[in-house]
Order: structure tokens, then C-alpha cells, then sequence
């Protein structure tokens, strides 16, 4: 399940930074992985630590968002909370479908909105408790963010 | 410094364009638009100039903040009439030190940040989102501009509705005047509107109406519950005194060029949001009239009496008070 704890945390890694001097190759070929690279940032994985990226052409992986950084970091380390701020709207159905694999826990400092992505079961962590729909959402995280 | 500062940044593959007007500009948005490829070009561009390849048309220096954050303090003092870019991950640009820091300073700040920044007055309007335009598939050249994030944000619909006022000052009193005192509450500032929103019954049609010069912090938190409530409806006017001055009740030199482009009127050194300007020009317009004085604290009934009144309420958007007055 997605786990958030919204507001300032100690002790949370950034993504980007983590990423880019602790990725390893082998998390880019997962299923998973490899469909955050298309969605988010319109790019292929090509095997070994290449990827074709339709605006910048080949890039190694730390040219990939920081957003998707983010996310690939929080998949694949699920023992550590990341700072999901990084991550924009745009990855939000992405840590749903991550949460559906794996037990995640994330940091959010902004209102990310979970829109026309019910029904979902999100923990948060600030009130340990369970929402599933966006009215339950929205009502809780705002008062953190 | 004051004035709308167009710039364009580019490499052989690579182009961002757009204008920064105010001092202080947010960039947000999706993952993956170009929000650090652009600081990347630009802080390539500052190491080696155009020994990199790349080329930057600005009519004032942009710099990409990089020194350490400890001593940031230092380092921003040294900066005078140019653009600073800051790349998220910088803590301290949420602190009320940083907010210090740059009131009175002359430069412009891009900020990249999804956080609000609540010590910071930041207006909706100066809130983007980076796009492609055009072709988008390497290698041919990829453009990209900026979109602001909330230009939607304004009246949804005619409702007959109870009025949230952000303060308790002259706009409060003037809308409290019209609408009569059981239907204009105030939320107590800023960051109570989403409280005093969240508890208004459920049975009642709300218009939540703001500052928008200084409300770019707290309008994804208001958007987000306005959108879960079944009847509100928003307006963010630049401000009170901006109303005030675009009615004509009072007379100012040259006043439709100041609100036609303010930036090119308001000094960032001396105005940290714009509103401060509307209200300088209004306080300054009327010091010497003891029936037309403005007073934030305290409305003369000049501005909410007869003809007056309904000037100013003729710049309103059709619709806000249609049913309450």
C-alpha cells in the first residue's frame, strides 16, 4: 500500500541526489520501471544503462527526471521514505500502481491530487489512517501541506 | 528593478523562451518538462559564456544560484538587477530569513518548487508550467515555453453565495457594506481560508475572494477543497486597491499605463508584491482629501456610496454579486 507522510520530515531522502550516485543497472529493465520511463518521460529503455529520450536523444539514467528518479528510487527501496515532492502530478497514478505491488512509504510537502484515480487505499501516515476517495483525500492532506 | 525581462535560451537542440514580470515566479508542474534542463543550459551558460554553444538573449544577467547553502545570505547580497534562478532542494528559500533576505532586494527570483512558499507574497498569476511547443522528437529542435498554471482560476459560475473575505481591512469592509453583514465573512488572513471554507454549511453557495498579487502559496490548497465542495466559486482580483484605482473613482496621472503593465512601473526593491504598489498609489493619490483617504485599516464611505460604489463594482467579473446585493 502507498503510505504518505505530508509535510516537513526528518530524515527523508531526496530523490535525484540518492539516485544519481546509488542507482543500479539492473533496476531500469523491471517491468515497471521501464513503463514509468515511457509514460513520464516519453523515452525508451534500450538496455544496459542507455535510454532514448524523444527530446534529448541517448542519455544515461542520470539524465532522467527527477521525478522519475524519484519514483524508480522509491520502488526500488521501499525500506527508505523519499521525498515525493519532486515528483508532479503526472506521477501520481504511477505511486498508486507501485503501492498495489509493494508496501511504499512516501514525503509530500505539496497537494498532490490522486483525480480520477478512484478507487485507491492510501494510508496516511500523519493520522494513521486509511483514505479511498479523493473527498477524504483532499480533506486530510491539507491540513499538512 | 523594474519591467517584463524576455529571454531566450538555446542550444543547437534545445530552446526555452519566455518573460519574467515580477519579482518573484514560480515553475512547477509535471515531472519530465524541462525544469532542470533549463537550469542546466543556463548554468552551463554562466561557467562558459558562449564558449559552451549555447546562447542566452536577457536583457539582465540570470544567474543560477549554486553556493553553498550555508552562507547563501552572503552570496545573494552580491547579486543587484538580475534574474535569479533557484533549482528545488534549496530548504531555505522557505524560511522567513530568505523571505527577509529579498524583500528589499533588486533582483528577480524563479523559484522551481511545488511546496508553497507561505513567507513569500507571490501572485497566481506568476505561477508556470514549462511546455514543448511545436516538434517534439530528437534531433530535431525542441522548443519550450512557459504556461501559467492558474489563468482558469476566476468566476465558475453565477451562485447566490455567502462571501469569504481573506482579511478584515478596507476590502472586507466594502464588501461587507454590499452584501450585507450576515452574508460577508472574513477568514482572519491567508493561510484560514481553507479552515473557514472546509466548515462553511453545506447548504450554502461560498465566494472565496483574495488578493490573487499575494496569494500564489495557498490558491492549490483552496482549488483542491473548492473542487470537493458542491457550490463555490473564486475570484482573485489583483487586489482591492487595484479595483479602486481600474473604477477611476480616483484620478491618477497615467494610471491606464500603470495597470495596463504595472511591471514596468513597480521597483522590486521597493514593493515586495504588487499590491503594496496599488495601495502606495492609492494612499498617495488621497492624502490630502479627508473624504476620499484610502486607509487600509479603515474605509471612508466614499468607496461604498452611490455612484462610487457601483463603479467599482462594474470592474467585477458578471456574476459575483449578482445575487446577494
Amino acid at each position: 500500500m502507498l503510505s504518505i507522510y505530508f509535510g516537513e520530515k526528518d530524515n527523508v531522502m531526496n530523490g535525484p541526489a540518492w539516485f544519481r550516485f546509488n542507482y543500479e543497472a539492473k533496476w531500469l529493465s523491471e517491468g515497471l520501471v521501464s513503463r514509468m520511463i515511457r509514460d513520464i518521460d516519453k523515452s525508451e529503455y534500450q538496455g544496459g544503462e542507455l535510454i532514448m529520450s524523444d527530446v534529448l536523444g541517448p542519455i544515461p539514467p542520470e539524465r532522467l527526471s527527477g521525478g522519475l528518479q524519484t519514483l524508480i528510487c522509491i520502488y526500488n527501496k521501499p525500506e527508505l521514505m523519499f521525498n515525493a515532492t519532486s515528483c508532479g502530478e503526472n506521477c501520481a497514478k504511477w505511486l498508486l500502481e507501485m503501492g498495489k505491488d509493494k508496501d511504499i512509504s512516501i514525503n509530500l510537502r505539496y497537494f498532490m491530487p490522486f483525480e480520477n484515480l478512484e478507487p485507491f487505499e492510501i494510508r496516511i501516515l500523519n493520522e494513521d489512517k486509511i483514505v479511498m476517495n479523493m473527498d477524504e483525500y483532499t480533506r486530510t492532506a491539507i491540513k499538512y501541506v | 528593478m523594474k519591467g517584463s525581462h524576455h529571454i531566450a535560451i538555446e542550444s543547437s537542440r534545445l530552446k526555452y523562451e519566455f518573460d519574467i514580470k515580477r519579482n518573484i515566479t514560480i515553475i512547477q508542474g509535471d515531472s519530465a518538462t524541462g525544469k532542470t534542463t533549463l537550469i542546466d543550459l543556463l548554468n552551463t551558460y554562466g561557467r562558459y559564456g558562449v564558449e559552451s554553444g549555447i546562447m542566452l538573449n536577457s536583457d539582465v544577467p540570470c544567474i543560477v544560484f549554486s553556493a553553498n547553502p550555508i552562507t547563501w545570505q552572503d552570496t545573494l547580497k552580491t547579486y543587484n538587477d538580475s534574474i535569479i534562478f533557484f533549482d528545488e532542494d534549496y530548504s531555505f528559500i522557505f524560511s522567513k530569513d530568505f523571505a527577509e533576505t529579498i524583500r528589499d532586494s533588486s533582483n528577480y527570483y524563479v523559484l522551481i518548487t511545488r511546496q508553497p512558499l507561505y513567507n513569500l507574497p507571490y501572485s497566481i498569476k506568476e505561477i508556470y508550467g514549462i511546455r514543448t511547443t511545436g516538434k517534439y522528437h530528437f534531433p530535431e529542435k525542441i522548443y519550450h515555453e512557459f504556461y501559467p498554471i492558474y489563468t482558469d482560476v476566476g468566476i465558475y459560475e453565477i451562485k447566490d453565495a455567502v462571501v469569504l473575505v481573506e482579511d478584515t481591512g478596507s476590502g472586507f469592509q466594502f464588501y461587507q457594506k454590499i452584501c450585507g453583514a450576515d452574508k460577508c465573512q472574513s477568514a482572519g488572513g491567508n493561510s484560514k481560508i481553507v479552515g473557514k471554507l472546509e466548515n462553511m454549511p453545506h447548504d450554502k453557495h461560498v465566494t472565496v475572494i483574495a488578493d490573487g498579487a499575494a496569494f500564489g502559496a495557498y490558491v492549490a490548497s483552496v482549488l483542491a477543497i473548492s473542487k470537493r465542495m458542491s457550490d463555490v466559486q473564486l475570484y482573485f482580483p489583483e487586489s482591492f486597491e487595484w479595483i479602486i484605482l481600474k473604477s477611476g473613482i480616483i484620478k491618477v496621472d497615467n494610471i491606464d499605463n500603470i495597470l495596463e503593465r504595472p511591471e514596468d512601473f513597480i521597483e522590486s526593491r521597493a514593493f515586495f508584491s504588487w499590491e503594496r504598489f496599488f495601495e502606495d498609489i492609492l494612499v498617495k493619490a488621497t492624502i490630502d482629501d479627508p473624504i476620499r483617504r484610502y486607509s487600509k485599516s479603515k474605509l471612508s464611505s466614499f468607496y461604498y456610496e452611490g455612484k462610487n460604489k457601483d463603479s467599482i463594482l462594474s470592474i467585477m467579473p458578471k456574476g459575483v454579486f449578482d445575487k446577494i446585493i
